[in-house]
């Protein structure tokens, strides 16, 4: 029972082939149909336990019909949407009541009665409009419980995965044997490293919604490749290649390290040989432009392995610029002369909702 | 106890060295850089237990384990990694012993004390859920096949093979330098390599890349040509249309 259950994730029903469900749907028809029997008034043709009875009967039949019809039909309302879903749902609940409601009249009225004619129509009429109202504000709390649920699960995973996009896990292990490795044989540079490692994961668990100078970022990223350059040696080289800066260019923390990370992971590590990363910042009066460039992975490199983590922190930058610079910023990345490259366009000043904010 | 260590990172390595001189009865036999580096070094030093690092460029630790395997008197193997938290679950899966760097010395010694042998059952599980995520470096199917001829291991660039062609109980692999034969299957090659080699008869498989046309023998059938290979291989009549239709 667990595959057909995975499938239908998007179906806002829930299961109604669960005692559970089916329980709660039973005490819930019982209540409306208390409803419905208080909301007549005393010394009609029946007594009030009597006709208690026959209504808990007959909207008990239509309940349990219909949610057993729903649960039979359950693996192929999985294969339609949201709409679709609700036609059937109705079409099954209509259907039933349709039913129920010509049996009980044809038994009732004209067997026990013997009323030929009486109220026909009048009496299918009816029903048949409670059941939609009834099963209309049903569908609806299962349609917004589900949605909420939804919102609830799609929250917590989007924050995880802004901090996964931030801290990668691979780098903080890989630089604490990194420093392991320093502390006996260059206590000095291992403690360095430990100091550049604080300084980004300062960044890293700090506001993300605050904006810091596009030179702050900068410095991060520099100590960001000195730690990478401790673990890699030679087979790393960096060329910086940065013009000056407008003062009131500014950034989300850590938008453009995991571009630089990437490039390592993708662009150096994979290679025997290693490789050279160029990163290039230029500004002018409307944008400032920064570009991370690394050689393709080459043989025996993960061309077409990208990680799924990756992604995740591309969506989560663009995501941010998004946030903070609408059209303004720009993510781009493409192949150019056998070397991957990113670039990322900032404006040169922050729009001015910012400066409140 | 001799030991060799496989690591990329030159700061990785001198670590464990330093971690292995304070344990008594061992000693480091030498350090490789890459997985073929490490293959070269185990032939060359015969150590007793590779300390090997899974995320390597080149060819990575998972794969150079399974060509050990290959060899005629492996060594001990204990895989070393700093986050692979797929890789971990398929050692897991098939109970094989990893370290977790920074490695801890006790820990160290204690997998020292029960390294033994990979089994192949354990290799072909680590290599399928190393390639499922891109944690570790290669793709699914191997960089290099090895062979083992006189006088130790062959490592073959599988972009320099043109075909396997398989003969009562070997496959032969033809190479840009040569041939050599291997013990596998010519179905569980096709798994692997699928995507860069094609079927041409229930005995041979060729290079995608290297198919260059046909032509027919005097006896009808049709053979393969061969960018680089002077061997033409037949055709078998079941997959002549499949061939015939990747030609056009």
């Amino acid at each position: 029972m667990k595959q057909p259950e995975k499938q239908c994730e998007h179906m806002y029903l829930p299961d109604l082939c669960g005692v559970r469900t089916v329980l709660t749907l039973v005490v819930v028809a019982e209540l409306f149909v208390f409803v419905l029997a208080l909301g007549t008034p005393a010394g009609s043709d029946v007594d009030r336990w009597t006709r208690l009875g026959l209504i808990s009967l007959f909207v008990q039949w239509i309940t349990l019909f219909s949610s057993s019809l729903l649960c039979l039909a359950r693996r192929h309302l999985c294969r339609l949407r949201a709409p679709g879903v609700t036609l059937v749902a109705f079409a099954i609940i209509l259907g039933t009541t349709a039913l129920f409601s010509e049996l009980t009249w044809w038994l009732y009225y004209r067997v026990v009665f013997h009323h030929p004619h009486a109220w026909h129509y009048d009496f299918l009429a009816r029903n048949l409009l409670v059941a939609t109202i009834v099963s209309g504000l049903v569908l609806r709390y299962f349609y917004v419980q589900q949605q909420w649920r939804r919102n609830l699960r799609a929250e917590s995973e989007s924050r995880m995965q802004a901090l996964q996009a931030r801290i990668r896990p691979h780098f903080l292990f890989n630089s604490m044997n990194t420093i392991a490795s320093l502390v006996r044989a260059a206590p000095d540079t291992a403690e360095r490293t430990v100091e550049d490692l604080a300084d980004l994961f300062r960044a890293a668990l700090g506001d993300e919604r605050k904006l810091i100078p596009v030179s702050e970022e900068l410095a991060l990223c520099r100590r960001y490749l000195d730690i990478e350059a401790l673990r890699l040696g030679e087979r790393l080289q960096v060329d910086w290649s940065l013009s000056p800066l407008p003062d009131s260019a500014r950034i989300p923390p850590l938008c453009l390290q995991p571009l630089i990370e990437n490039a390592i992971y993708h662009g150096i590590e994979p290679r025997t040989e290693g490789g050279r990363l160029v990163i290039r910042a230029e500004a002018d009066d409307r944008q400032v432009v920064l570009t991370v460039r690394n050689p393709l992975a080459g043989d025996g490199g993960d061309k077409g392995a990208r990680r799924q983590g990756n992604q995740l922190a591309l969506a989560n930058i663009r995501e941010r610029l998004a946030v903070h610079f609408g059209e303004a910023a720009q993510l781009r990345m493409g192949e150019e002369d056998g070397c991957f490259v990113v670039t990322l366009v900032l404006p040169a000043a922050p729009p001015a909702e910012e400066a409140l904010a | 106890m001799r030991i060799l260590i496989v690591d990329d990172e030159p700061l990785a390595r001198s670590r464990l060295a330093a971690l292995l001189r304070d344990l008594p009865g061992c000693e480091v036999a030498g350090e490789a850089g890459n997985g073929i580096q490490a293959l070269e070094q185990v032939q060359a030093l015969e150590p007793d237990v590779v300390l090997l690092d899974i995320r390597m460029p080149g060819m990575d630790g998972i794969e150079a384990a399974r060509h050990l395997s290959t060899l005629e008197t492996p060594p001990a193997v204990i895989f070393t990694t700093a986050y692979d938290d797929y890789a971990l679950a398929a050692f897991e899966t098939c109970a094989l012993d990893y370290l977790l760097k920074p490695i801890r010395q006790e820990r160290l010694a204690r997998a020292l004390e029960n390294c033994h042998r990979l089994t192949r059952a354990q290799l072909a599980t680590l290599q399928q859920a190393g390639a499922r995520d891109g944690a570790t470096v290669q793709p699914e199917a191997r960089s290099h096949i090895s062979a083992r001829v006189k006088g130790g291991l062959r490592l073959v660039p599988v972009e320099d093979i043109c075909f396997f062609h398989a003969d009562q109980k070997y496959v032969t692999v033809g190479y840009l330098d040569g041939e050599v034969l291997i013990d596998e299957s010519l179905k569980s090659l096709e798994k692997e390599f699928g995507d860069r080699f094609v079927r041409i008869h229930r005995n041979a498989l060729v290079a995608r890349a290297r198919i260059m046309g046909l032509e027919k023998d005097r006896e009808g059938r049709c053979r393969i040509i061969l960018r680089d290979c002077a061997r033409r291989l037949e055709i078998s009549r079941r997959h002549l249309p499949d061939i015939r239709r990747q030609l056009r």
